[in-house]
Formats: structure tokens, sequence, C-alpha cells
């Protein structure tokens, strides 16, 4: 019965409630009934991003186990770079079953930026006694902004350029990019449909040698619909061209996947879990075409859906190595 | 002890300077401070912090100018230009520079201020006016710790040039004065309102370098051919300086901007110096090459090490590196550098217009440098958006000396807190003494006091202001 609960809790916190509170014990989900289960809550209050700011922040521990909870420290952090005061603190005495704690931390928010962005912040309980985890961690996201209303308005890059112009191109920051004459050859003109684990995308319907892909920088891209799987059309500079991948539904949860593209070149087809969709001869060079009999690809890879949910909007992987042509939903 | 050796006010200008009266009763508030100990001093009776105070609102802030040679001459204008601020009184030991001034100002337009000068003491007389809020203070580096004193003591807020003071225990004793006069006193550092600078310090705070773990910044300026000038130091004052000690005499310009980045005493603190020096030999050679053999400057000796650098680290595991080279042939950099977790900044080593360049992640990859400029403009300061164009017409040093005075004015007009205190200007002017201590032991770390006694981890806001518009002119 007790296990059967924890399991319960679990699935309902299976994905970050936008603006809520989630608690997510250390342990893991298999429980046992000879395990403790979580009676520690963690809650973080919203914070203030009108910045240039200090705000300060409530965090607030809730001992729900009949056993005593002493020995309380609580550290809050923020996203990477914002300073935080104190970094921790410590609560004397003990929490009986059903006392809070309340803690303050005040932390320094920067001027609000244009475009969609998300703000996370941590909120770590460390303790002894109570339901005997030791820790138990609460994530608030808050968002601001209003995300791309589609890829091609975060187009930000030159992947294709025509063999007698090649100077516009810059793929992989060296200048270097796709032949659009070797392209078409396979079949990837401008507008094309690309048929790809299981969803229907486009090829960049702009001319050769203009913006026509997303070197990912955690941009947000609104979706609309529901589906399996998320697909992403595209190719990797280097060989470490992966990231995590967030979706947010209409109901304000998310879910995350973890998603990369092999590098247009030299590695194998499958690295990152991707699928080969299309292979070109050669590439075009800032003095032009060339490299032929070298392979430059295309490539396929996708992250889980939940199917009951409806797609608000994706944020693409904060890596500027994973180069994307388009996303679009799998049934 | 004195860090650096004593300049005779008397050998330089021929005159003695009393300002006894006026300090008297706060002469040795500081002489508890030791010298790189980090011990700070404890406040007197009645003595409290002025962070977090703002300024008595004035509806027009009348400003005494002491100091009119080529900076303080310079800055009136500016000054003038300021809705709302309004040059009152000016003063200079030459009394033709004040009548100079003065018909400028008038010339201009503006009201013709009251004129203090012909004598050593002239600021004292010109401290007795009750129509005075602010002083601003342009006079050689020997000067600032006397004349910023007195300024506060007569009950003004003071802006000074850099440095503040060149001592220890006389930055120790600004802090304490303005604690005690509930006076701000304010490093005029017109480079913390550069452009750059201030996008750097907001892109910082967003995050963009991730954890920020270290920063380079300093004045590297070629003033081999001004410090040789007999005219443009009056009395050859600042090549004077090279021969006393072997000091980082003036790296504030690149410190600053770095420091604030960090948050430095808003979350993070100074807390070790290292210094070292090369071979005094840029005043030399230049001298050898380029000034005749009866010329004055042939009589002195150059100590000064041509590139002084300190080393600098803080509480939170960060390092500064903070140079001063004024005696050797090179292009200008402060060189503003700014590098964390997730990328790095670097000033004067990209294309026009920032003349920066940056590398982020994620946005960059392929170890390739990209050009500043789109970040500039999406990080720009709401000053400049504000009041750029009104700098690049009434401003110098690429229109950040007329932000820093339009800045300095609003604040005061509107009763806001100063966006740099005391605190900042003693912490980024202690290198000036405290590399002299450390290079007298061979480079060893030598302590950098807190000057705020303990608030220093207090986050709070500086540069990074929020918009607010300068009250309206009646």
């Amino acid at each position: 019965m007790r296990s059967q609960r924890l399991v319960n809790r679990l699935r309902v916190m299976a994905g970050v409630a936008v603006g809520m509170i989630m608690l997510v014990p250390t342990q893991s989900v298999a429980a046992t009934t000879e395990e403790p289960q979580p009676g520690t809550e963690v809650t973080i209050s919203p914070v203030d991003l009108d910045g240039p700011t200090i705000s300060t922040v409530e965090v607030t521990v809730k001992n729900t186990d009949e056993q005593r909870l002493h020995h309380l420290k609580v550290t809050f952090a923020g996203p990477t770079g914002w300073a935080v005061e104190p970094p921790v603190r410590e609560v004397k005495g003990t929490l009986g079953t059903g006392a809070e704690a309340a803690t303050t931390f005040r932390i320094q928010v920067p001027e609000m930026r244009p475009g969609f962005m998300t703000r996370t912040f941590t909120a770590t309980a460390t303790y002894q006694g109570g339901d005997g985890l030791g820790t138990a961690t609460a994530t608030r996201v808050q968002k601001t902004g209003e995300p791309l209303p589609n890829i091609q308005a975060a187009f930000n890059n030159v992947a294709i350029t025509d063999e007698s112009n090649t100077l516009p191109g810059n793929y992989d920051g060296e200048g270097n990019s796709f032949s659009a004459q070797k392209l078409a050859d396979v079949g990837l003109t401008p507008g094309a449909q690309v048929d790809a684990l299981g969803a229907k995308l486009t090829w960049p319907n702009v001319p050769a040698g203009t913006k026509n892909n997303v070197s990912s920088a955690g941009q947000a891209i609104a979706l609309n619909g529901n589906g399996s799987k998320l697909v992403f059309l595209g190719s990797g500079v280097g060989s470490g061209a992966a990231g995590n991948a967030t979706v947010y539904y209409t109901d304000g949860t998310t879910t995350t996947g973890w998603f990369g593209f092999p590098n247009w070149s030299f590695a194998p087809a499958d690295a990152h879990g991707a699928t080969l969709i299309k292979s070109t001869d050669g590439r075009n060079r800032p003095d032009g075409y060339g490299n032929a009999g070298i392979a430059y690809r295309i490539f396929a890879n996708s992250i889980p859906l939940d199917p009951a949910k409806t797609v608000e909007l994706v944020v693409l992987p904060a890596n500027g190595t994973v180069h994307v042509f388009d996303v679009a939903i799998a049934p | 002890m004195s860090e650096i050796p004593a300049v005779s006010r008397r050998m330089l200008l021929g005159g003695a300077v009393a300002t006894g009266a006026l300090a008297a009763g706060l002469i040795g508030s500081a002489q508890n401070a030791v010298a790189s100990s980090g011990q700070e001093p404890s406040r007197r009776p009645g003595q409290k912090s002025m962070i977090g105070v703002p300024f008595d609102v004035r509806r027009t802030v009348r400003v005494g100018v002491i100091g009119l040679g080529n900076r303080g001459g310079g800055m009136i204008m500016g000054w003038s230009a300021v809705p709302g601020c309004v040059v009152a009184a000016v003063c200079d030991i030459r009394a033709n520079r004040v009548k100079s001034a003065a018909d400028r100002l008038e010339a201009k337009g503006y009201p013709r201020p009251a004129e203090f000068g012909g004598s050593a003491d002239s600021y004292a007389q010109m401290l007795k006016r009750d129509d005075i809020d602010l002083v601003y203070i342009a006079t050689p580096w020997e000067f600032h710790y006397e004349h910023g004193k007195a300024s506060l003591l007569s009950g003004k807020h003071v802006m000074v040039e850099l440095p503040i003071a060149t001592e220890l225990h006389e930055l120790w004793d600004l802090v304490d004065t303005s604690e005690l006069t509930r006076k701000h006193l304010m490093l005029a550092e017109n480079c913390s309102y550069g452009r750059n600078e201030l996008a750097m310090l907001k892109m910082a705070h967003e995050g963009m370098f991730g954890d920020v773990t270290n920063g380079h910044g300093g004045y590297l300026h070629d003033l081999r051919e001004l410090l040789f000038s007999d005219t443009y130091y009056t009395d050859s004052w600042r090549r004077l300086w090279h021969t006393r000690s072997t000091a980082s005499f003036y790296p504030m310009h690149g410190l600053a901007p770095i420091a604030a980045a960090m948050d430095i005493n808003r979350g993070d603190r100074m807390t070790l110096l290292r210094a070292t020096a090369t071979a005094p030999r840029g005043l030399a050679d230049y001298r050898a090459r380029f000034m005749p053999k009866d010329h004055p400057s042939w009589k002195e000796t150059y100590i000064n090490g041509d590139l002084v650098t300190c080393m600098i680290d803080t509480a939170k595991g960060r390092v500064i590196r903070a140079e001063h080279d004024v005696s050797s042939p090179r292009p200008y950099s402060r060189i503003n550098t700014l590098a964390g977790s997730r990328g790095i900044f670097e000033d004067y080593a990209g294309p026009a217009p920032t003349g920066g360049r940056i590398y982020l992640e994620p946005d960059h990859s392929g170890h390739a440098w990209r050009d500043f400029s789109t970040y500039r403009d999406e990080f720009d300061h709401w000053l400049w958006k504000k009041v750029g164009d009104d700098a690049a017409n009434n401003g110098g040093h690429g229109g950040m000396d007329y932000v820093l005075q339009w800045r300095t004015v609003q604040l005061i007009r509107a009763g806001l807190v100063p966006d740099i205190d005391v605190y900042d200007s003693a912490a980024w002017c202690s290198p000036v003494p405290l590399s002299v201590a450390s290079l007298a032991k061979n480079g060893r770390p030598v302590e950098i006091p807190d000057f705020t006694r303990g608030d220093w981890a207090t986050l709070r806001q500086g540069l990074d202001s929020r918009p607010t518009d300068m009250p309206p002119v009646a």
C-alpha cells in the first residue's frame, strides 16, 4: 500500500508543471515496502522576474512524516550565473508532523529579455529524521515572453548555397555548406516534403545562400498538435551535436527528450540514435564546390511525446552544433 | 606607514595648503587601519554605513569644480549641459584658469560661476559656500584625498577623479568621513559607464557567461608624449609619480568594470592582491630618443615598472588581472575581458563598431570568435539608449563622460542611491597602495581590506540599474 502511494505520487509528478512545484525524491522509483516514502514537501514561492532587481524568494519545507525532522539545511539556486544570497540556510530545531519551516533567499534577477524564456529555480532540503530520505528537491519553472511562431522565424544559419556563390555559407563555422545542386540531386529542393520517422517535414523553402536552418541555442518554437513523437530533421557539426529538447504542452506540463545528430560528414550514420535521410556528394567551400566523393548528410531523430496532450511549443537544445532544418509531430 | 613616498606640495606648487582646521576632529579616524592586514578598523560612535543611502533630493544640482586643468576644464561643459545642473563655482590654484573657465561657460550662455583661485587654499574658500551640492575634483592625484575629505567635511557630496587617494589609511579615512558626514564620495569612473562595459555587465547578470570565473582589465595607454610635455600635465605631476614608487597607479578604468560584473561589494569581494612589475625602461628610453639634454626630465630617475600587474582573488574564487602601463609603445586598451563557464568577451580585439569579440555557448561553436555587435545591441544599457545621442554631442571619451555626469545629476535630482559609492571607490583604488605593499614583499599576496565592514555579501543593485527618468526641469 505504501509503495503504491509512492508510485501514484511519482506518476503525478512525471512532468514538470510550469510555475508549480515538484517534489523529487532522490530515492529510486522502484520502491519497496521496506523503503521510506517521501514525507518532506519543498515549495518555492513565485519569483519576481521584472528585473534588473534583487528578488526575495521563500522556500518552505514541510514535514508530513510522523517522525520529527531535524538538522535541516536548505539551498536555493536560480539559472546559471544568477547570484543568490545566501547559498544555504540552516534551520535550527526540529519539525514535527505537519510543521513547516520558511526560509528566504535573495536572488539577482537580470533585465527581462525579449522572446520566450524559461527560468528554472531549484531548492534542495537536506535533513535528518522525518521520512528518512535525507533530501528533497523542488523545481520551479517560470516562463516569460512568447515563442517564435514557426521554425522559419528561428533560422539563423546558412547551410545551403548555390555552387555559383558559396561565400554566404557557414554551416560549420569554417565557411562550408551543403550544395543546393547536390541536394536537389537527392530530392531536397526548396519546399520539398521529407518523410522521416513517421513525420512529414518540409525542406527549407528559401533560396540558397539565405538563412535556412537553426543552429540550436535554446530557441522556443510554437507547435500545435498531438502525437507520439517529435521528429527533428537536421545534421551535426563536430561530434557532440546532441542535447535535451523540452516540449511544453497546453496544460502547462513539460517533457524532456535527448536527441542528437551525427557530424554531417564523418561520424557513423546512427550516432546519437539518428537515422540517415539523405546523402549528398561533396560540399561547397568558400572557394567553390569541392570534396567530391565524400558524403555530406541529412538525418532525422526524435523524442517521445505524451500522446494524450496537445503540444504548445518546443525548446531546442542549448547546443549550437545541433542544426535543425525542420521539426514536426509524428502521429 | 606610507605606502608611497610623500610628495612635497611646496615642491610642486610652491605653496602650502591648509586643511587642518577643516579636518580637525576627524584626522586619525583611520589610524587603526593596518596596511594590507585585511582587518577593518571599528566604526566610531555615530558612524554608519552609506550603503543604500539615497541622495537628498535637489531640484538643481549645483556643482563646484576644483581643478581646471585638462580634465576639470574639459568636464565643466558636460556638467553644464546636463538638465538641472549648473556649475556654480570653479577653483584652481592658477587664477588665469579660473577666469578662462568662467569666461567659457558664460560665452556658452551658462551662468557665470563664482571664481576661486590664485592660491593653494582657494578651494577651502569655495567649500565655505552653502550653494554647492556636489564638488567635482580633478586636481593632480596627490591632492585628491585632501580635497575629497575637505569637501565631505564641508557638507557636500563629492565626485573625485581617479584615484580618490593613494594610500590605504587615506582610503579608510575617506570611507569613515563619508559615513560620519552622511555625504557620498564617488570615484568619477567614467569607464564604468562605457557602452561595452555596461553591456558586458548586463550579460554577466543574465548568465550569458555562465558562472563568471575571471576577468581582466587595465589601463594600457601610451602616455609618453604627454608625460614629457611641458604643458599637458601641470608641473609634470604625472611623470613625477614614476620617480617615486613602483606601483599600479591607475588600473581603475579596467578594474572597475570587471569588479562591477563580478558584483564586488554586492555579493563578492576582493580578498588578496599580488603584484608584479617589469623593469622601468619605457620612459628612460623615450627621453633618450626624444628629449633635449637640457630638459628637466634628465634629472629624474624612473623607478616604476612599465607594466605593473595585479592578480586579485575574490571571496567567491574568481580571479581578476588588473594591468597598468603608460610607458610603452602600444595601442590603447582597457582590456575588458570577462570569462566564465559558458563563454568569454574580449574588448579591443574585435571589429568595428564595438571593437569587441565574443564566444558563448550555446550560441557559438567551432572555436571561432564572433562579433560583439548583436549582443551589445540586445544588452545595451538603458542609459545609452536614453542619452547616448546627447553623450555623443556633449562628452569626451566616446560619450562616457557625459553619461557619468548625466547619471550623477539624475541620481541627486531624483533622490536615488548612487551607482558607485565610497566602498566601490575605495576598493577599486586600493591596488594603488596594495601593489606597493606586495611588490615590497617580492610579489607575495597582501590582503585587501573589506571597506564595507562585512556588508559585501549582501546583494544590491549598482550600475545595472532600472530605467528612470530625469526629473523635469522647472
